[in-house]
This record gives C-alpha cells, sequence and structure tokens, in this order.
C-alpha cells in the first residue's frame, strides 16, 4: 500500500533546509519549555517559520521540521493539517484572505469578496491565473466592529501585521490594484 | 460624572504611548505588582474572592473558585493566558493587547503571585500579527527592567513570560485544546474532568485564564476586592468590556457597567441603528448564544440576568418543547465573550444563521461523531433554506439535528453550534418556514 510521502524515514531533505534564522529562534525558545517537552512544543512555532522561508508546507518541510525537532513525520503531518494558517498548497505571491463571518457579512463582506473573486477570476481558494494572488474566505479576525476585514500575506516574506478593516468596492479595488502592480498598499492597513 | 466614565482597563486605549513601559509606570502601571509580590498568595486570592471576578472569556466562571481548584501541594503551577479571541463578535482582548499589553503582563504577575507559578505563557490567536509584535515589545521592556525574570523588582518572586502563537484554529480557545496545542500537537479538546487546574499542561496543575480576566487584577489589588465587587451587580464584579458590531452607528469596544441592557447598549453607547432602522436580533456574547428577539433586549447584559430573567423566552427543540440543557435546566441566554452583534430590520435572519453555522463546521476539529457530522450536516440544510432550496421538513431536520450535536460531545463546541441553530428557530420559524414555502422547486416536484 502507498504511503502517504510524508510517513518516509527521517532523514536530511537534498536541497532544503531550515534557515539560520529558524535555528536561532529554535535556540531561543527551547529553553522555555520544561527537559524534555520543547522538541515537541516547537513544533507549531517551527512548522510557521519554515512556511515562511518555504512559502508552504509540504512533505519534505514536514520531514525537516520533524527531523530537527526529534519527532515523527506523522506527529508532524497531523500538525501541518490541522491548522489553517499553514498552507498546504503553495499560494500564489500574495494571499488575500477575506472574512465573511457574521461580523462582517451584515455590513457587506460577501459584495466585498464576490468583487474580489470577479477580478481575480477564481473561486475560494484559488489562485490567479499569472500566480499573483490566491484569495481564500476565512473565518472572523476579530475586528468585527471594523469590518469587512482582510489579511494579506506575500509569499516567503516576513508576515505583515496589519489588517486592511472597512473594506468596500473602492478600498477593495485599490488593494487588488496595488497587488496586481506587485505591491502590498500598507498605506491602506492598520 | 456617571457610571459610564469610570474605565479599570480601557481608560488608555486609543493612547499610543501607552504601550511603553513609561507611560504605563507614570499613570501608576506595575504599582500592584509589587504590592502583590508583597502580598502572599493567600492575601490576593482573598481579594480575588471578595471581589466576584467571573471570567470574561465566555463561561463567567468565578475567577477566585477556578484559582482554588489547583492542589495546595503541586510542586509546579502554570498560567498560561487565553488571548486565542476567536470567538465571531468579538474583539475585545485584541484592544487590550494592542493598546494595553503591561496591563496583561502586570495581571499575570498578580496571578503568578497568587498561583506560586514560575512559567507562564499567553497563547496568541496567529492572525494577531500586529498585537504579537506589541505585545512582545512589551515583554522585552518588561525582562529589560527587571519586572519579569529572575527575583522581579528584586523579590525573592521570578517569573517568566512567554509568547505562543496559535495558528488558525478556533477550538484552540476552548482551554483543553489550547493545551493540546500549546504541547505542540493538533488542538484537541480533552475530557473533563480532570479539569487543567488540576492536571493541565504537560499534566501539571494549570490555570488558563482570559486576557480581560488577568488585565482586571491590577485594579483589584489596588482598589481591594471589596471595590471591585460594589462596581459590579449581583454575583458579578466590575465593569465589562463588551465589543458591538452589525448594524449600529457606532461599533466598538466600550468599557460598561454590568447594569447595562441591550436596548440602552445599543440606543446609547453605540448611537442606534444605523440609518434609523429597527433592530431585528442582537447576538449578546458571541456567536455561540443565543439570539434575543428585539423584545427580550431590556435584560441587562449581566452573567445571571441573561441567564435567567423570563423575560427572555426559553430556547426550544419545537414548538412548546423546551430544549433541555441538563440536570433540569433550560436555555435563555449568556453573556458569553461579550460579542454583541446586533442586526437590523433589513437582515435575512435565515442567511445570517447559515453563515453561523457553516462558522462552526468549519472550526469543528473532527474528533467527536456528533459535532464532526452534525455541524455539517447543519450547514448543508441550513444553507439550502436560506439560499431558497429548502425543502419540506428541513426546518425540523435542523432542529433534530442542532439537539442530536448538544451536550453529546467532549467540548462545548457542539453546544456552540446547537443552541444559537435553535435559538434561530425558536424565534425567528416564520421566517425560515416561509423561507422553504417560497423556495424554487426542481421541475416535477411538489
Amino acid at each position: 500500500m502507498a504511503r502517504h510521502p510524508s510517513f518516509r524515514a527521517r532523514k536530511a531533505v537534498p536541497g532544503k533546509e531550515l534557515s539560520t534564522q529558524i535555528e536561532a529562534r529554535i535556540q531561543q525558545l527551547w529553553p522555555r519549555f520544561p527537559e524534555g517537552r520543547a522538541g515537541q512544543a516547537l513544533c507549531l512555532p517551527v512548522l510557521y517559520l519554515a512556511q515562511e522561508q518555504h512559502g508552504h508546507v509540504d512533505a519534505e518541510v514536514v520531514d525537516l521540521v520533524a527531523a530537527r525537532l526529534g519527532l515523527t513525520s506523522a506527529h508532524v503531518t497531523g500538525v501541518a493539517t490541522f491548522y489553517f494558517m499553514l498552507n498546504k498548497v503553495r499560494p500564489g505571491r500574495y494571499h488575500l484572505q477575506v472574512c465573511t463571518n457574521i461580523g462582517c457579512q451584515l455590513i457587506g463582506a460577501y459584495d466585498v469578496f464576490e468583487r474580489c473573486k470577479k477580478r481575480l477570476g477564481v473561486d475560494n481558494k484559488g489562485t490567479s491565473a499569472d500566480g499573483n494572488v490566491t484569495l481564500t474566505e476565512v473565518e472572523c479576525l476579530a475586528a468585527c466592529g471594523y469590518g469587512p476585514v482582510a489579511q494579506i500575506a506575500e509569499r516567503e516574506k516576513p508576515e505583515i501585521p496589519l489588517y486592511f478593516e472597512n473594506l468596500d468596492a473602492t478600498r477593495i479595488d485599490a488593494i487588488l490594484d496595488a497587488l496586481a502592480e506587485g505591491r502590498v498598499p500598507t498605506e491602506l492597513g492598520s | 460624572m456617571g457610571l459610564f466614565d469610570v474605565k479599570i482597563i480601557s481608560e488608555h486605549f486609543d493612547v499610543p504611548e501607552a504601550r511603553t513601559l513609561e507611560y504605563f509606570e507614570r499613570k501608576g502601571g506595575y504599582r500592584s505588582a509589587r504590592k502583590a509580590c508583597g502580598m502572599g498568595p493567600e492575601a490576593i486570592a482573598a481579594e480575588v474572592a471578595a471581589s466576584n471576578l467571573r471570567g470574561r472569556g465566555g463561561a463567567g466562571f468565578p475567577t477566585a473558585l477556578k484559582w482554588s481548584f489547583v492542589p495546595k501541594d503541586a510542586d509546579t503551577v502554570y498560567l498560561v493566558v487565553n488571548a486565542d479571541e476567536s470567538e465571531p463578535g468579538t474583539f475585545k482582548d485584541r484592544h487590550i493587547l494592542y493598546w494595553n499589553p503591561h496591563l496583561l503582563i502586570e495581571g499575570m504577575i498578580v496571578a503568578a503571585v497568587a498561583l506560586k507559578v514560575r512559567n507562564a505563557y499567553i497563547y496568541i490567536r496567529g492572525e494577531m500579527a500586529r498585537e504579537n509584535k506589541v505585545l512582545q515589545a512589551a515583554l522585552d521592556q518588561a525582562y529589560a527592567k527587571g519586572y519579569l525574570g529572575e527575583r522581579i523588582f528584586g523579590t525573592s518572586t521570578s517569573l517568566d513570560i512567554t509568547v505562543y502563537r496559535g495558528l488558525g484554529a478556533y477550538i484552540c480557545g476552548e482551554e483543553t485544546a489550547l493545551l493540546s496545542s500549546l504541547e505542540g500537537g493538533r488542538g484537541w479538546p480533552r475530557l473533563k474532568p480532570p479539569f487543567p487546574a488540576v492536571k493541565g499542561l504537560w499534566g501539571k496543575p494549570t490555570i488558563v485564564n482570559n486576557v480581560e480576566t488577568l488585565a482586571n487584577l491590577p485594579w483589584i489589588v489596588e482598589h481591594g476586592g471589596k471595590a471591585f465587587a460594589d462596581l459590579g451587580s449581583g454575583r458579578s464584579g466590575g465593569l465589562r468590556l463588551v465589543s458591538v458590531c452589525g448594524h449600529v452607528n457606532k461599533p466598538g469596544v466600550f468599557e460598561l457597567p454590568l447594569t447595562v441592557t441591550g436596548r440602552e447598549l445599543i440606543e446609547d453607547v453605540c448611537g442606534g441603528i444605523k440609518g434609523g432602522r429597527k433592530v431585528k436580533g442582537v447576538i449578546p456574547g458571541g456567536v455561540s448564544m443565543p439570539v434575543l428577539a428585539p423584545d427580550e433586549l431590556d435584560v441587562p447584559f449581566e452573567f445571571d440576568a441573561l441567564q435567567k430573567d423570563e423575560r427572555i423566552r426559553e430556547v426550544e427543540v419545537r414548538p412548546g418543547q423546551k430544549f433541555d440543557l441538563g440536570g433540569n435546566r433550560t436555555l435563555r441566554t449568556m453573556a458569553g465573550s461579550g460579542g454583541v452583534v446586533v442586526m437590523d430590520d433589513t437582515t435575512d435572519i435565515t442567511q445570517a444563521a447559515w453563515r453561523i453555522i457553516h462558522f462552526f463546521a468549519e472550526e469543528s476539529c473532527g474528533q467527536c461523531t456528533p459535532c464532526r457530522e452534525g455541524t455539517g450536516w447543519l450547514a448543508q440544510v441550513a444553507h439550502r433554506i436560506a439560499f431558497d432550496h429548502g425543502r419540506a421538513g428541513d426546518v425540523d431536520l435542523l432542529a433534530s439535528i442542532a439537539d442530536g450535536i448538544a451536550g453529546n460531545t467532549i467540548c462545548a463546541l457542539g453546544d456552540a453550534a446547537a443552541w444559537p441553530t435553535l435559538a434561530f428557530l425558536t424565534k425567528y420559524r416564520d421566517e425560515f418556514e416561509a423561507k422553504v414555502r417560497n423556495a424554487h422547486r426542481p421541475k416535477g416536484a411538489a
């Protein structure tokens, strides 16, 4: 029976490694956890950093993280597939995440979301044909009073600590225009 | 100066300098932490007990009682801050983290002294990248000043605080799922008992407290538990952060007395409904909580009142049959996480209900069959009703699935999906039935 590729024996993955920054972060965080618990406890933070480095979490990244932290690939796969913020599929250069949950829904989030779908020519979780933008409908981002709200991530770049709030047709158009030009409109974020 | 002017937590919201340790200290910050270090655990616990402080994460459980469950002879006790705010409609903790991170740190020091904690963790929502940065900067400042780490403030107390980021899973706001996640696994809830206070993080006694709960502690230490209790109402002490969203003129986060009613909240605090329209429904404490109809809004948004006030209808499984909460209790609603969602009379209740149910279906962790399968079925049926493809019997089907989930799962997510579903059906049944009656039928169908 074919096994999931991530269940292979732990070994180095040729051509891929965890960055020195990740190693430094591991060294920094390791003593924060009790003896014998740090390896597993670091599974989430290291997976997230590895995604920032490699763009998404595939079987190879799973193997790298498992080998470094002394975990089975099965455990790391279980974690990687559980959490929404870990991309199992390589996203476009920009990952536009629009909240449509109740607070945003009531004040027009689906109009914003439909506009994104139409302009990008994609469905939920789809990537535009030019590979530039992946559009994802997300759950509540805890900014309900200032919705509709979106968040943007840039692949293989440090995270963008901003929300894009009070979205309407004009503001989402400006965001989509900027992304098409190859830049994140941080001036529209807060 | 009225009651609305008293502020415990939100006084420095919207003041950017409030994030710096210097500003915070100038305004009296860290005085309570120093005082707590000299008070000793029993004295702090007594003040918290006298304060009637109740957990602000959703359950409203008395904080002192939760603390008292920690075994007295425990060698290691962990404090974990639940900063995984994800309940739709709730955005208050994010304000504390962003505007006043030192208040949380100070509250953690107070709790750590009371519980004899050496290592504490803040489990912050992964999406809150901005707040994570602010919080980390505040922690760095506190460490640099000697307010965290070895022998804080030069006393014999030592405390380390580590920030741990979630990665996008609503269920990790449930305290046992949070612990599973913090240990580096999937966010799967655990059966209770044992409660985390007895067997929590890595099997050790662990207190999980909400951000707002802890942020109240410095005030309690400074002014005494009784003063805090006097600010409150009945068995609930203090004020409360309420976040309001939806169809109001002035949405936002407000720190209010617990005696404020839903109607006062909408009219006096939030400037009324947009466009002068009428209110149709209000969710009082995050989407897990049963919705209130317009004639139920004169009840104070206080923990006990929302559960017991007879002006609020009991949730039914079907007309005439009350939903059984277990132990002969019926369900009205609850104050939950303080996330208030206001819907005006243009709202399609069936679509709002579907979106809430869809959320729970997305976020079910998949451990328990009634929730994993049931929330998916609920979402399918609610979707076809809301979008004009409902079938005869769908309204009863929705209620029967919800009733089958409630009470039959490890954690409260199953209930959180079932309760609002049943409440929407109890209070807006006509709308659901009209949708089904007027649904598009395929050719040839009855």
